[in-house]
């Protein structure tokens, strides 16, 4: 049984969202919980796994016990084990937080919406799991229309930006299977490893250049990097207000994973064009570090501006990508996981304070700390930790980011590092004055309760998210470690 | 000047595939790496390993079992979209053109939703449904298979709220509980995986289903599961978006 440990973190979720719907007409609270219990025992297997990782070394799943290039494979790595933990956790938070914004008169919708996000959930954890790069699109399609979905729940322009989304997303899909197409045309397999080997034999440059020119944009577009963010602003604004952590704070980063996963685990740094890929990434991190930061400054729409900032965020990952190194990669992908919680808990306060007061608009949130004290410990932890102020993730993410940069003396980067931190510190510290000094404004209570600020559902994920951005930070050392084991082997 | 360059890109992302495809192998070259590596061994093994004489179903249902169980889950999820969208709020239903209405037949009976009742419901229906156990069953064995099968099941419906007037229909199947029964097809697909694990094995590894008979059989039986499971997620999605369709759309809100 222990051994069915990696299907059974994607199974449960799954079933849960199969099954919601059957649940719900039988009775209406009984479909969602069936969903929140199955991501939070998809979470404790989760951690499970990554002890056993941690001790026993990568774990490779064969389904239907057919060796690998045969049938598909989940490889778990440490790399792997730590994102799986970090993206089921965040699964259950808004899984949980998402109750509190259903229509109660029409309990069907609500389980509906409850069984997309739970989809949601499980094209997020198989594409971070797979070994096998049709399975890898087989869960981008779950995940790409089940966020279709989830944004089109979000109003009129809700709908409106979801089928701009959706036209871009298709697009990214057909660019991502052609790139495939051609790689399985000269490698005759599917599975990754086995493709590493056949490449490595040499031979493969033109076939590997022009599936690299189809696969970038495509994960590209996905993980709304510089050029290719057209739809992610107004869909992550007018996201179903619910499920908008999860779509905002872990749905870009799969895609970045998958990148991660062609560039360096599939391709190999001794692929000879290689260069000319990591060149083009940091291009486009630079810029778009640049272009995000500038214009989340000039929203005022506390959404917009969030949504921008992820533009900028998603370039320090993709920057960290095009640097190379172990400590750079690591960096990377610390600061993926410190995003999913800066993020999704910015949202997660977005969402309370909407919640309480029906309001988005930043100008209106003066001395809104008397009213909500731990969102607002949150939403200043979060964005501490999005300038880069120590003990928090973001600090050290940007530490090794900027190690690694100086490692390769890449000193144009680590300018850009800072004078993007400077700018988000520009429009970071306006929110954090807006909330802290401002005149306090008039602000109609939607929720009256003697003892708590909000309901316990939109708490515990508030505190859990304040929890693990200052956890990420301090224990960077242990879990830069754990990342290092697999990343040692594949950087520069 | 938007226009031009709009033009200039889709001009050379037409022409560099000419030119960049020429890496792909000739169509058909039994030399190619797709004919030579795991083909050749689906090709040897499927047939002894999967007890299936079509290989395509051996490779769909068999070696890449978990991608077929995804992509049923992808109808579901297209069925349950299209629901919670076009039917988020149903206030008006398109009506007949009233000239189709006024149209009588030479009885002076009016025709509009009444053709053929009589030949289709007591006829072709059934003949559709048994075609469609047929193709569901026999889908291990030769062409057809689950996706097939429901495509069928769900068109039978379809021919139902054609022909009989809507509010009094044969079979009603309320859009909400169609969804949640195109639910259960991916899950009966799932659990027979979850049983093989119970048994003992890995997922989906039908060798280990615990029932007391040839291992061959037990693929046989494996298969078979998965199919019905297939064919319940596609009629239900079908139905699902039939039912969707017949209601108004309005997106006259924005409540965020």
């Amino acid at each position: 049984m222990i051994e069915n440990i990696p299907v059974l973190i994607v199974l449960l979720p799954l079933c849960s969202a199969l099954l919601c719907l059957a649940l719900t007409a039988v009775s209406r609270n009984l479909g969602i919980f069936a969903v929140k219990l199955s991501c939070l025992a998809s979470f404790v297997l989760s951690c499970i796994q990554l002890q056993m990782v941690v001790t026993g070394g990568t774990i490779h799943y064969a389904i239907g016990n057919y060796a690998a290039p045969y049938g598909i494979e989940f490889v778990i790595d440490s790399l792997n084990a730590v994102l799986l933990v970090c993206f089921s956790l965040m699964g259950f938070l808004t899984i949980l937080f998402a109750e509190n914004f259903g229509n109660e008169k029409r309990p069907m919708l609500v389980g509906a919406a409850c069984a997309e996000t739970a989809l949601l959930i499980t094209g997020i954890l198989g594409m971070t799991s797979t070994g096998d790069v049709f399975n890898l699109y087989v869960f981008l399609e779950i995940t790409s229309l089940s966020a279709y979905c989830l944004i089109s729940l979000g109003g009129s322009r809700g709908v409106v930006s979801a089928y701009r989304y959706m036209l871009v997303g298709t697009v990214a899909a057909t660019l991502y299977l052609l790139g495939i197409g051609v790689l399985y045309s000269v490698t005759g397999t599917l599975n990754m490893g086995d493709m590493r080997e056949i490449l490595d034999q040499g031979g493969y440059d033109g076939a590997m250049l022009t599936a690299m020119c189809f696969l970038i944009p495509a994960f590209g577009i996905k993980m709304a990097l510089f050029p290719f963010h057209g739809w992610q602003p107004s869909a992550y604004t007018h996201a179903e207000p619910g499920s908008r952590p999860l779509i905002t704070g872990v749905m870009g980063k799969v895609p970045a994973l998958a990148m991660f996963r062609f560039v360096y685990c599939i391709y190999g740094t001794d692929f000879r064009f290689v260069r000319i890929g990591l060149i083009l990434l940091g291009i486009f991190s630079v810029f778009g570090m640049l272009y995000g930061s500038l214009m989340a400054m000039g929203q005022t729409d506390i959404r917009k501006i969030l949504a921008y900032s992820s533009v900028a965020q998603m370039g320090y990952i993709s920057l960290g990508f095009a640097i190379g190194t172990p400590i750079a990669l690591a960096g990377a992908f610390l600061h993926m996981l410190g995003h999913v919680f800066m993020k999704g808990g910015l949202f997660f306060c977005t969402g309370a304070i909407r919640y309480k007061f029906g309001t988005v608009d930043i100008n209106e949130f003066g001395r809104i700390y008397k009213k909500m004290p731990l969102t607002c410990g949150l939403l200043t932890a979060a964005a501490l930790s999005m300038i880069g102020i120590p003990p928090t993730a973001g600090f050290f993410s940007k530490w090794y980011l900027a190690l690694g940069a100086a490692g390769q003396h890449e000193w144009i980067y680590i300018i850009i590092l800072v004078i993007s931190s400077l700018l988000n510190a520009v429009y970071f510290f306006r929110l954090i004055e807006k909330v802290f000094i401002r005149q306090s404004s008039e602000l109609r209570t939607r929720w009256e309760s003697e003892v708590l600020e909000l309901p316990l559902t939109i708490i515990i994920p508030v505190v859990i998210c304040f929890i693990a951005i200052f956890g990420l930070g301090l224990f960077n050392v242990r879990i830069v470690d754990i990342l290092l084991m697999t990343l040692e082997g594949v950087g520069l | 000047m938007r226009k031009t360059i709009t033009v200039i890109l889709l001009i050379i992302s037409v022409l560099v595939p000419f030119m960049a495809f020429d890496v792909l192998p000739v169509i058909g070259d039994p030399q190619s790496a797709p004919n030579t590596h795991v083909s050749d061994y689906y090709i040897e093994n499927a047939i002894e390993e999967c007890n299936s004489p079509n290989m395509v179903t051996a490779v769909i249902v068999d070696y890449r079992a978990f991608d077929t169980m995804f992509e049923t889950t992808v109808m579901f999820l297209a069925g349950l979209s299209v629901v919670i969208i076009l039917a988020n709020k149903p206030k008006r239903r398109i009506p007949a053109h009233s000239s189709l209405r006024r149209m009588k037949d030479a009885g002076g009976r009016p025709i509009y939703k009444t053709v053929n009742k009589d030949v289709m419901i007591s006829v072709i229906e059934p003949v559709i449904l048994i075609y469609a156990i047929y193709v569901l069953f026999h889908g291990e064995v030769s062409l057809g298979g689950g996706f097939q099968a429901g495509a069928l099941i769900g068109m039978t419906y379809l021919l139902d709220i054609m022909v009989v007037k809507r509010d009094r229909p044969i079979f009603d199947i309320p859009k909400a509980r169609a969804a949640a029964i195109a639910g259960f097809g991916p899950l009966i697909y799932a659990l027979t995986g979850i049983v093989t694990i119970l048994g003992g094995g890995l997922y989906l590894e039908y060798n280990k289903i615990p029932l007391p008979i040839h291992h061959a059989e037990l693929h046989s039986i494996g298969i078979t599961a998965v199919e019905i499971g297939v064919t319940i997620g596609v009629a239900g999605t079908i139905i699902t978006i039939l039912n969707a369709l017949m209601e108004r759309i309005s997106f006259d809100d924005d409540n965020d």
